[in-house]
């Protein structure tokens, strides 16, 4: 991977802390507990009075990721997340890159993709959906060259990222969604390649990252502040 | 069962393949003889995971729903694109009138869709469908016709893959089929590219990818006329 130089400026597990056995859920259920405990200190009701539990905290329990198992809402949060660093990515680059002809074409084209992938994803996820990061994205968006070169890197590696969650997906709607975007940012990265003079599949089977090899990927470009 | 009469031109909303389809006649292969040739005998596929590479990822494990019986029958209906594809690229290469750009693609997807042939085989073993014989009406014989088609191809071989994957039920099946599916849809803007250069004729034409029934690709590809028997 490109930019594995660089200095990560945060300890990127610690704030994407995607474990496929729920992490993220233990997280949330510790966010509803809070809030009943809040709430039953507003209501002047002592702790362990006998509230519903479902009615705390909302979209949680009603919400459409609610019958999802747990495992799912990390795997697609850590897409969310990917999904949040792409259209940040082609944003920046749109205004400092200095981009012409296709490869502005390309960015205005990829930029708008990755900002439906995030509203998409957002609404599936509900108040499951992690918050977006803060990037900075460096030197990266400040030529077309390194512009070109950084997102071959990011689209090959989002599709790898899709790729080595597929099996792990558990539900039909989830593992649907993911399968509708997969085949698109290999599009993005066949697309760019090309632009760039680059194999634009450069191997009959494309390969797949844990996610582990993704987020290391991910936190040595240090473009993701917190 | 409900068929969906999808043509050939319906994949291919922002640009006309008249030349690719014009004068194609419907082939005499019957929509029978495609389910008979696609769908191979039940049978398990234990063989597959120890003949997949562990670079593909995932578990292996099996998934919900779906069996290995339907896999055989996912696995050669997908095999049978790919000999359709393979084919065709051969076809294309082989007419030696391609250089450049034109001609690194066809060389390079002709090597990956015959290494898909190749694999597909190797993990069906006996429940191996044999290959059709094909007639590509003469699209492979001038640059512009050739790319047409290729596009058509490609995004059906997307649509395909799409289609099939959630109904898969082994993971050392999902793994090389995800596989495919990322390196058919980067064929697919790769010659997008080639036609428009991103103008006219779009390598990522949307921002979500649609996947298409096994029965309504099966009548698209007949509808093409490039299957004979």
């Amino acid at each position: 991977m490109l930019f594995m130089n660089q200095k990560p400026r945060v300890d990127l597990t610690a704030v994407l802390d995607y474990d496929t056995d729920g992490a993220l859920a233990e997280t949330a259920a510790e966010a509803q507990r809070h809030s009943r405990r809040a709430f039953l200190r507003r209501s002047g009701i002592a702790a362990g009075g006998a509230v519903a539990a479902g009615a705390m905290v909302p979209g949680l329990t009603s919400g459409a990721m609610a019958a999802t198992p747990k495992g799912d809402v990390a795997i697609a949060n850590f897409a969310l997340t990917l999904e949040y660093l792409e259209t940040a990515f082609y944003a920046a680059a749109l205004k400092h890159a200095g981009l012409t002809g296709e490869h502005k074409r390309l960015a205005r084209t990829v930029h708008a993709h990755e900002a439906a992938h995030v509203a998409a994803l957002k609404k599936m996820l509900g108040s499951a959906a992690v918050k977006k990061p803060s990037f900075d994205f460096g030197s990266a968006v400040q030529s077309q060259a390194a512009f070109t070169a950084t997102a071959i890197t990011l689209e090959d590696t989002g599709v790898q990222a899709y790729q080595g969650q597929a099996a792990f997906i558990k539900s039909q709607a989830v593992f649907k969604a993911a399968l509708s975007i997969h085949p698109v940012e290999a599009r993005h990265a066949a697309w760019i390649r090309q632009i760039a003079h680059q194999n634009p599949a450069p191997a009959a089977f494309n390969p797949s990252l844990t996610k582990s090899q993704v987020l290391a990927a991910v936190q040595g470009t240090g473009f993701i502040k917190s | 069962m409900n068929m969906d009469q999808i043509s050939v031109v319906e994949f291919d909303g922002d640009e006309a393949v008249a030349e690719a389809v014009a004068g194609l006649e419907e082939a005499g292969a019957t929509r029978g003889s495609f389910f008979r040739r696609s769908g191979a005998a039940a049978g398990g596929l234990g063989v597959a995971a120890a003949l997949v590479p562990s670079f593909f990822g995932g578990t292996a494990g099996a998934r919900e729903g779906g069996s290995k019986a339907q896999d055989v029958k996912i696995l050669n209906f997908a095999l049978t694109l790919e000999y359709l594809e393979a084919a065709f690229y051969r076809e294309a290469v082989n007419r030696g009138i391609y250089s450049g750009a034109v001609g690194t693609f066809a060389a390079t997807v002709a090597s990956h869709e015959a290494t898909h042939v190749a694999t597909l085989k190797s993990v069906l073993g006996s429940k191996a469908v044999a290959s059709p014989s094909f007639d590509f009406k003469g699209t492979t014989k001038q640059w512009k016709t050739f790319l047409r088609t290729a596009k058509v191809l490609e995004d059906t071989g997307v649509a395909a893959y799409q289609g099939q994957a959630p109904r898969i039920h082994q993971n050392a099946v999902l793994g090389p089929a995800a596989a495919i599916l990322a390196v058919e849809a980067r064929h697919a803007a790769w010659v997008r590219d080639l036609l428009g250069a991103g103008k006219t004729v779009k390598p990522a034409p949307a921002a979500f990818s649609t996947p298409h029934s096994m029965e309504a690709i099966l009548a698209a590809v007949k509808k093409t006329g490039f299957i004979k028997s």
